[in-house]
């Protein structure tokens, strides 16, 4: 029977579906080229640089654990996936050592200790960026663009920081020329914010959802399932329509929900464990965002769901076909009408919650204010740096003033601080405003304070000013908490202040973030700027003109229109940086002059 | 139009054969004609060695019990009573007859009346068994008394690369619709359901003009395992067999296309079963082909016919997702051997196993919503009440878990070991 040997022989089936372990890999390591484009566009080489340290060390660390086991080295691409994923989920200024400490941890202790691909107790990537955040806090959270004053990407970006942690993004930006709330959503969207390096631009990230879903890589369901539970929870959390779509584009939620929920060995077996699963991340996100201390919720819900899958795989089974109940009866298909029942459920809240909620709250952000320039909390309530201008006859006089309105109940005008206004006498009568409320002032009927007709033109001015502090304060019902961004250190002699500030400026051109220092003395007595004096620049001449500073008033740095001193376009960042430096001087120094000491 | 869940969608690879008109295999010299082509106790002989048989003589009794008669597919001389090599491996006992190629032909007694009794003792005669590849015994299945008010005829026939019952519809559709009412009559069924896919628009055209009243032509989502028998009843009528339970228990029989064939061959034609059509396909065949093919034939005579290469990726007897590989070409036919295929090295699975993903395709897969991968870790584990609360008594051994995996686990060997575990030690 020689015959017998010269066969192939196998059970049945002897055909086999195209999908293989490294075609799956594959296909994910191309899903998210977009995600990686995206991010070394955004945010230079460095972070090309930390993704491919982050891939080789996961890498290696996978072969050097199979070696240590005399297991054969593997090549199913799985570690690069992680690499990748882990990689693209670091701040794009991280250190070179962040990426292979946090490659290490993803695959030596979370894969492979656990005894390899498809063994893995909780996702590698999402594990060790908890990891990271835990014990490089400071690193993780540095989110580029929060030492850049906007100008990191040559686009009108007026926030700086993560819309999540909770920084400077009072007003709404302009983008692609959209004004307000859907400029806002358009940055996100395309992904002009500060985050992690692939996590930003919100459309790779769909891009790469869709190869998935098309390839039949992913079940779209955990990804649907997790937006659909997080835009739910946010209604419930923070009550507000406009919030959703913010909080689904912000962070690393979108990103997580398509690359990271969706790992193999850490996501349920079943379609209908995996909505529950999707379910359960949406909650534990929100829950975390809304009411715990990270501003980011996703690798921590996600590390949170993997660790209750085994239990979901366990013990909710699917309905076997014919099978029976006890009393002989058909089993009733519980847990796919739950999951039916929840997913329309959850539609129809939505559907039904948010046009009611965005007609009852409309959107903060969709006003963009015409004489705020910033907006704080402080002791005695809320203060607002406002500037324009008076037409008085033709001629545009710059007005510029410190308004303060009361914490409590009544929110009255505590205090008008002049910052410029006419010298020649045509002044606002602030007594007109003060100790008034909202309603009040803008009942005033008779603004004539004398027959001086340009007095009367400046208290209209100051009196659109004040009305726009109240509008502005109604919108942002949580103020966010004032801590200075540059200012480390102050001094006072009398009326002499001396700051030390530390900033950051980002050269694009470079790609290279230029730290800086200064030490400003302003002298209130006169309101000017005595001096600046350099601390750390740059060594290569992309310097601030300090002469665009020195011996200008509050009001006359706010109003700087032009900063470009040369054609160097790294030295006119380096004064955009420095402008805003000496405008939080001015606004530590006026507070406290104010007497807040 | 009820949808089952899981199932997976194949290529088809029926473009081989499908337009192969049903030919004949020609008279070979010699064959070994089992004595088991069906469930249940073997055949006994009624020849002895030396005699000089007739084609369409009965040559192997049915036993006590569930059995089925055997009868010679051609006029000669009984070598003996031997032992040969069945598909499974196993030493069985075959009537080895010459063919003197005089084609002298013997057939039934007519039959004089339609009755209940009478057309099933003539499908008991004629040794008819469920030529889909169970080989269940027909007359024993449609001996129901009224239990079933449907009668369903399987021609879904969703294996890939099989077009048999595509072409004996095309070709006899009247036939098989004949045999399908004499079924009915057997098993007092008042409905006749034929359930066909979609990707046969030419069988579903050939039969829906034929259809009387109380019959119907279902045409089915072409889905693989459309044709497995709990999943075709589900599909056609919306009913649900219940574990454990036969199809009969919710009112409904199958047949497979070719036993209501060799029902209407055995009553109107009085021929018993002793040949069938094979599809003779695959990428390593040179001429593919519907052939009607003698019991007994040996493989290897038809794949000198066809020119299929025997250096392939597999040679496979029945259909690629659950037929059997074939190690030696000395193999018989069966009246339950529906095709022959000679796959590719490109076509036929030769992927190495892998650690598992956990990517959970085989749950999704599955049609039985079972849960393989759990099953087959709980099998290595030998937590055999795992298995079986993770469903492993429930397979049908459809094969999706294993055509989808990435890994290129063979979890539907798994899954059938766990189950014949569970069966063999009770758990």
């Amino acid at each position: 029977m020689a015959e017998i040997s010269a066969y192939n022989v196998s059970a049945s089936p002897h055909v086999k579906g195209r999908s293989t372990t490294r075609r799956l890999m594959a296909d994910v390591l191309i899903a998210l080229a977009p995600c990686l484009v995206a991010g070394v566009l955004f945010y230079g080489l460095w972070s090309l640089l930390l993704v491919v340290l982050c891939m080789a060390a996961c890498f290696a660390c996978e072969q050097l654990c199979n070696l240590v086991r005399r297991k054969p080295f593997t090549f199913d691409l799985s570690a690069l996936v992680t690499g990748l994923i882990l990689g693209l989920n670091l701040p794009p200024r991280a250190p070179w050592y962040i990426p292979l400490i946090g490659g290490a941890f993803a695959i030596v202790l979370v894969k492979m200790l656990f005894g390899g691909l498809g063994k893995n107790f909780a996702n590698p990537a999402g594990a060790a960026r908890v990891f990271l955040l835990l014990a490089y806090s400071g690193v993780m959270t540095n989110w580029i663009g929060a030492d850049v004053a906007g100008n990191m990407l040559a686009v009108d970006v007026s926030s700086s920081a993560t819309y999540l942690g909770g920084g400077t993004a009072v007003f709404a930006p302009v983008f692609l020329g959209v004004r307000g709330y859907w400029g806002w959503v358009l940055q996100l969207l395309f992904g002009y914010t500060g985050g992690s390096i692939g996590e930003t631009c919100a459309l790779a990230v769909l891009a790469g959802f869709v190869y998935l879903t098309v390839r039949r890589v992913i079940d779209w369901r955990i990804p649907l399932s997790y937006l659909l539970s997080a835009a739910v929870m946010t209604l419930i959390c923070y009550g507000d329509a406009s919030e959703i779509l913010l909080q689904l584009l912000s962070g690393g939620m979108l990103f997580g929900s398509v690359f990271m929920a969706t790992d193999y060995a850490t996501s349920p077996k079943w379609k209908y464990n995996r909505i529950l699963y999707g379910v359960g991340l949406g909650v534990f996100t929100m829950l975390i965002r809304a009411f715990g201390s990270y501003p980011e919720g996703t690798s921590l819900a996600i590390l949170i769901m993997n660790l209750l899958v085994p239990l979901l795989d366990k013990f909710i089974l699917p309905v076997r076909f014919g099978q029976c109940t006890k009393r002989g009866r058909q089993k009733p298909q519980a847990m796919k009408w739950a999951m039916r029942a929840l997913c329309l459920a959850m539609a129809l809240a939505l559907a039904v919650a948010a046009p009611v909620l965005a007609v009852l709250h409309p959107r903060a952000d969709e006003y963009t204010p015409a004489y705020v320039r910033s907006f704080r909390q402080t002791e005695e309530g809320y203060r607002f740096d406002v500037a324009g201008t008076a037409d008085i006859g033709g001629y545009k006089q710059p007005l510029g003033y410190i308004v303060t309105i009361g914490a409590e109940e009544s929110r009255v005008v505590r205090a008008i601080v002049p910052v410029q206004q006419s010298t020649m006498g045509y002044v606002a009568e602030l007594a007109l405003f003060l100790n008034k409320n909202e309603r009040e002032i803008r009942g005033l009927q008779d603004l004539s304070a004398d027959v001086n007709t340009s007095a009367t033109i400046t208290n209209k001015a100051l009196r659109e000013m004040i009305l726009e502090c109240y509008t502005l304060l109604a919108l942002n019902t949580a103020p966010y908490e004032y801590a200075p961004r540059y200012v480390k250190a102050r001094e006072a002699d009398g009326a002499v202040y001396t700051f030390s500030v530390e900033g950051a400026a980002y050269l694009a051109l470079f790609d290279y973030t230029q730290p800086l220092a200064y030490t400003v003395i302003l002298d209130m007595e006169e309101g000017k700027v005595q001096t600046i004096e350099p601390v750390t620049q740059s060594t290569k001449g992309y310097v601030a003109e300090l002469s665009l500073f020195i011996g200008k008033t509050h009001a006359q740095v706010l109003n700087l229109s032009d900063l470009s001193t040369d054609s160097n376009t790294s030295a006119t960042a380096t004064n955009t940086v420095l402008r805003e430096m000496v405008l939080e001087c001015f606004y530590e120094a006026e507070y406290a002059e104010a007497g807040n000491g | 139009m009820a949808r089952f869940a899981g199932g997976i969608h194949p290529a088809g690879c029926k473009q081989y054969s499908r337009g192969c008109a049903i030919g004949r295999m020609p008279p070979v010299r010699e064959v070994w004609v089992p004595l088991s082509q069906h469930i249940g106790a073997p055949a006994l002989p009624a020849v002895q060695a030396g005699e000089r048989v007739l084609r369409g003589q009965l040559i192997g009794r049915a036993a006590e019990g569930l059995s089925a008669n055997v009868f010679s597919p051609v006029a000669g001389t009984v070598q003996g009573i031997v032992t040969h090599i069945s598909p499974a491996g196993k030493k069985k006992e075959h009537i080895h007859i010459l063919n003197d190629f005089s084609d002298e032909h013997v057939a039934l007694a007519p039959l004089c009346d339609r009755t209940r009794e009478s057309v099933l003792g003539r499908i008991a005669e004629a040794g008819i068994v469920g030529m889909g590849g169970a080989g269940f015994p027909t007359a024993a299945k449609l001996n129901v008394r009224g239990r079933a008010d449907i009668l369903l005829v399987n021609a879904a026939e969703c294996e890939p690369y099989i077009t048999c019952d595509d072409r004996l519809l095309c070709e006899h559709a009247e036939q098989v619709l004949r045999g399908a009412r004499l079924a009915c009559i057997a098993c007092g069924a008042s409905r006749l359901l034929i359930g066909v896919e979609k990707n046969k628009p030419e069988a579903i055209a050939a039969l829906a003009p034929l259809c009387a009243a109380g019959e119907e032509v279902k045409p089915l989502r072409t889905r693989y395992p459309q044709g497995a028998e709990k999943q075709l009843i589900y599909g056609c009528t919306g009913r649900v067999v219940p574990e454990g339970k036969l199809p009969a228990d919710v009112g409904v029989l199958v047949v497979n296309v070719h036993t209501a064939y060799a029902i209407w061959a055995a009553v109107e034609q009085n021929e018993p079963c002793y040949e069938r059509v094979m599809t003779i396909s695959g990428g390593a065949v040179d001429r593919p082909a519907n052939l009607w093919v003698k019991n007994g034939t040996r493989l290897r005579e038809i794949a000198e016919f066809c020119g299929g290469h025997e250096e392939c990726g597999r040679i496979v007897c029945g259909g690629p997702m659950m037929g059997e590989a074939v190690f030696s070409l000395k193999i018989c036919t069966a009246k339950t051997t529906s095709a022959l295929l000679f796959l590719s090295e490109k076509e036929a699975d030769a992927q190495e196993s892998s650690v598992c993903i956990g990517c959970g395709k085989c749950v999704q897969a599955c049609p039985m919503g079972l849960s393989p991968v759990f099953i087959e870790e709980a099998l290595l584990a030998k937590k055999y009440g795992e298995a079986k609360r993770f469903g492993a008594a429930s397979c049908i051994g459809c094969g999706c878990c294993t055509y989808v995996c990435p890994a290129g686990r063979r979890l539907a060997q798994s899954v059938t070991l766990a189950k014949k575990i569970i069966r063999e030690r009770g758990v």
